[in-house]
């Protein structure tokens, strides 16, 4: 078994299948429906060339395919602590990944993947850049070995011997399992604006994409309109609200269980091992000195049905690669209940957070809000609506608006604290989803403070704690007791010398 | 490495720490304010030839001249009052252990930067830093745009020293990491 990657080693052969399919489905993705306008505008001779062009692009992928699986070497410098990747098919490209830089190693699968029965292994860093190595076809042993060599440098720094361990994974059983009941309900209580995003970008693409094509088949766009509008009345579009309510639910459900199907948590030496997956299984190896911060929320019906949703975010920096859904830096756990979560917390942060000493904000917090999205707005529309008389039946509108949002701020002012005590600083805040954010002093990179000169006299200012996953703000706290905790986060950040990461 | 010292727990008195607020801080050289002039003059004057332009050329422009004037006018002094104002607010401070810089117009925000977080140093020389003698220096966190400092207007002597000192204390922090890794 040559488990220790210290030779430069291929890919598994499969890996042409897969460079190929995946080059392919890139091109085809490009010009899905440049395809669909090429067919329904050309003429019946043509059709031989579009066929040729097609088998082509398929031959050359998989001829680029070939070659890049020739040129993808990767091993394993034990002596510098380095995982090199050679790669490239005309310009040779060597990646050096030092391996205490690495933040975490996902081993992937997708419909292809599985069916051919090999791996994807993907290596995010903390690179300024975030640039990141992905192997896309290796065998589950291979995997595993890769990841677990790629994360405990120490062990293989020397101190112990190598220990074949070939899928020792599999006999730890899970501390944490999402089942499908939970899952049913996260998905029916939480993440409603991401598929509600989601559905606007459907929307949004199908309507763009379906007026070319109404030119293309140079239907009659009025047409269309008249009777849609001819459709629109109150009944039907109570309907329709009704239906996409229904959808978006649908969808989230769907989003989900293809997300987080059979979730697990499991201890691996001194990582932690996340898989979830419906159809692509997604396997994720985390060291919890990593996560920089821990956050857990929960909201009025969660509460209720004793269930929370967790995150850990981990360190980011710059540009996220290419907008690829912020995927590799924040893993969410949804649905784990009280003590799920305190036994994750305290393999996380190695002991369960206490709250400490809180800190509340002044009442002057309300001021703000309250004047630009309350008083503003509404005495606008008060002007326009005695102006207006079409505007003046809606006048009600504006004050329940008001109202609402009078008790919206209210409340996030409740909720809004800071508590900090020797090890962890935790921040509440929410209106709906109630979050508090988990952070060890030693995660900070910097600390501001501000205040306004008008604050000076009532001793109030601001806070920012910057991580190196994001900011944690406190508003309107006093300020005297701000410089102090400032004052003694520097003193623990500087005295101790933890590292962050 | 923490562990390799015996832990101690001792009561820590939150008065008795050092006070980042109390420290005396350092204002950019005066030489500096000479250099945002010029940088203000050569935006405006590339501005009023601009608009002087139109003004002559444009017929439409003409008749609008009885309030571009004031507003370009007013701009201006707006804009040496608000740099002069922010100017006077900047300072800083290195301590043994962080760097602190304070500014803002309205708002005073203070940033510290522990030196233990301090990823890169970045020293730059503009042509006109060049000519005074100034340089700024960038110190950047993990934190990302948020956790960085920027501080201009340092005699580029001092900016030098300051920046060797902060790396000599960076190579302090990661040797005692190597030594026991290897």
């Amino acid at each position: 078994m040559d488990n220790d990657f210290s030779k430069p080693q291929r890919e598994s052969a499969f890996g042409i299948i897969i460079m190929g399919a995946h080059t392919l489905v890139k091109i085809v993705k490009a010009s899905f429906f440049l395809f669909i306008l090429a067919f329904v505008k050309m003429s019946g001779t043509s059709f031989i060339y579009l066929i040729t062009g097609v088998l082509a692009i398929l031959f050359i992928s998989f001829i680029f395919a070939y070659l890049w699986y020739l040129k993808f070497t990767f091993f394993l410098d034990k002596e510098k602590q380095e995982f090199v990747v050679n790669k490239g098919i005309f310009n040779r490209d060597q990646v050096i990944i030092q391996l205490d830089k690495i933040q975490q190693v996902n081993i992937n699968q997708n419909i292809l993947q599985k069916i051919i029965g090999v791996y994807g292994l993907k290596i995010d860093t903390a690179g300024a850049h975030g640039e990141e190595v992905s192997i896309r076809a290796i065998d589950e042993t291979t995997a595993y070995n890769l990841q677990a060599h790629l994360l405990n440098r120490k062990a293989i720094g020397g101190e112990q011997p190598e220990a074949v361990r070939e899928n020792n994974l599999i006999e730890e059983t899970p501390f944490l399992k999402i089942s499908g009941l939970t899952l049913l309900k996260v998905g029916l209580t939480s993440n409603y604006g991401q598929s509600l995003a989601l559905l606007a970008a459907f929307f949004y693409t199908v309507i763009y994409e379906g007026r070319q094509l109404l030119d293309a088949f140079k239907i009659n766009r009025d047409e269309i309109q008249s009777t849609v509008t001819g459709m629109l009345t109150i009944v039907t579009v109570f309907i329709l609200i009704a239906c996409l309510l229904i959808v978006l639910l649908i969808i989230n459900l769907v989003r989900t269980f293809y997300k987080y199907f059979e979730l697990q948590i499991m201890q691996h030496k001194d990582a932690l091992l996340l898989s979830s997956g419906l159809i692509a299984k997604k396997n994720t190896l985390i060291s919890p000195n990593k996560v920089q911060v821990t956050k857990y929320s929960q909201n009025y019906f969660q509460k209720k049905m004793n269930m929370l949703n967790m995150s850990l975010r981990q360190a980011h920096f710059g540009q996220n690669k290419k907008g690829h859904e912020m995927q590799g830096n924040t893993l969410e756990i949804p649905g784990c209940n009280v003590t799920e979560r305190d036994e994750l917390l305290k393999m996380i942060l190695s002991k369960a957070p206490l709250k400490g000493k809180t800190f509340i904000p002044d009442w002057r917090f309300l001021n703000l809000p309250i004047f630009f999205r309350l008083v503003l707005p509404v005495s606008i529309f008060l002007i326009l609506a005695f102006n207006i008389p079409a505007v003046k039946p809606f006048i009600g509108a504006a004050f329940a608006y008001f109202i609402t949002g009078v008790l919206m701020i209210y409340i996030s002012y409740r909720r809004h604290r800071i508590s900090v005590n020797q090890d962890f600083i935790i921040k509440t805040s929410g209106i709906w989803d109630i979050s508090n954010e988990i952070i060890q002093p030693n995660k900070i990179q910097a600390i501001t403070t501000f205040q306004y000169p008008w604050h000076k006299g009532v001793d109030v200012g601001h806070l920012s704690l910057h991580t190196a996953a994001g900011q944690i703000h406190f508003k309107y706290g006093n300020y005297t007791e701000i410089k102090q905790l400032v004052n003694y986060w520097l003193y623990q950040v500087e005295h101790d010398n933890k590292s962050w990461m | 490495m923490s562990a390799d010292t015996p832990f101690t727990n001792e009561a820590i008195d939150l008065e008795h720490l050092p006070k980042y607020e109390e420290i005396l801080l350092k204002q950019p050289h005066a030489d500096y304010w000479k250099i945002i002039c010029i940088n203000l003059l050569i935006f405006f004057g590339l501005l009023g030839l601009g608009l002087s332009a139109l003004l002559l050329f444009v017929d439409e422009f003409k008749l609008n001249a009885v309030w571009i004037v004031p507003v370009y006018l007013a701009l201006i002094i707006i804009f040496f009052f608000l740099f002069r104002l922010s100017f006077k607010k900047r300072g800083y401070a290195v301590r043994t252990h962080d760097v602190l810089y304070k500014s803002g117009i309205i708002a005073e925000s203070t940033t510290i930067v522990p030196l233990n977080r301090i990823q890169h140093i970045e020293l730059n020389e503009g042509i006109f830093s060049r000519m005074y003698k100034l340089g700024s220096l960038q110190l950047f966190t993990a934190g990302g745009q948020s956790g960085h400092i920027h501080i201009s207007g340092i005699p580029i002597g001092e900016a030098k020293s300051i920046r060797d000192l902060l790396l000599k204390k960076l190579d302090l922090l990661e040797n005692p990491i190597t030594e026991t890794e290897v």
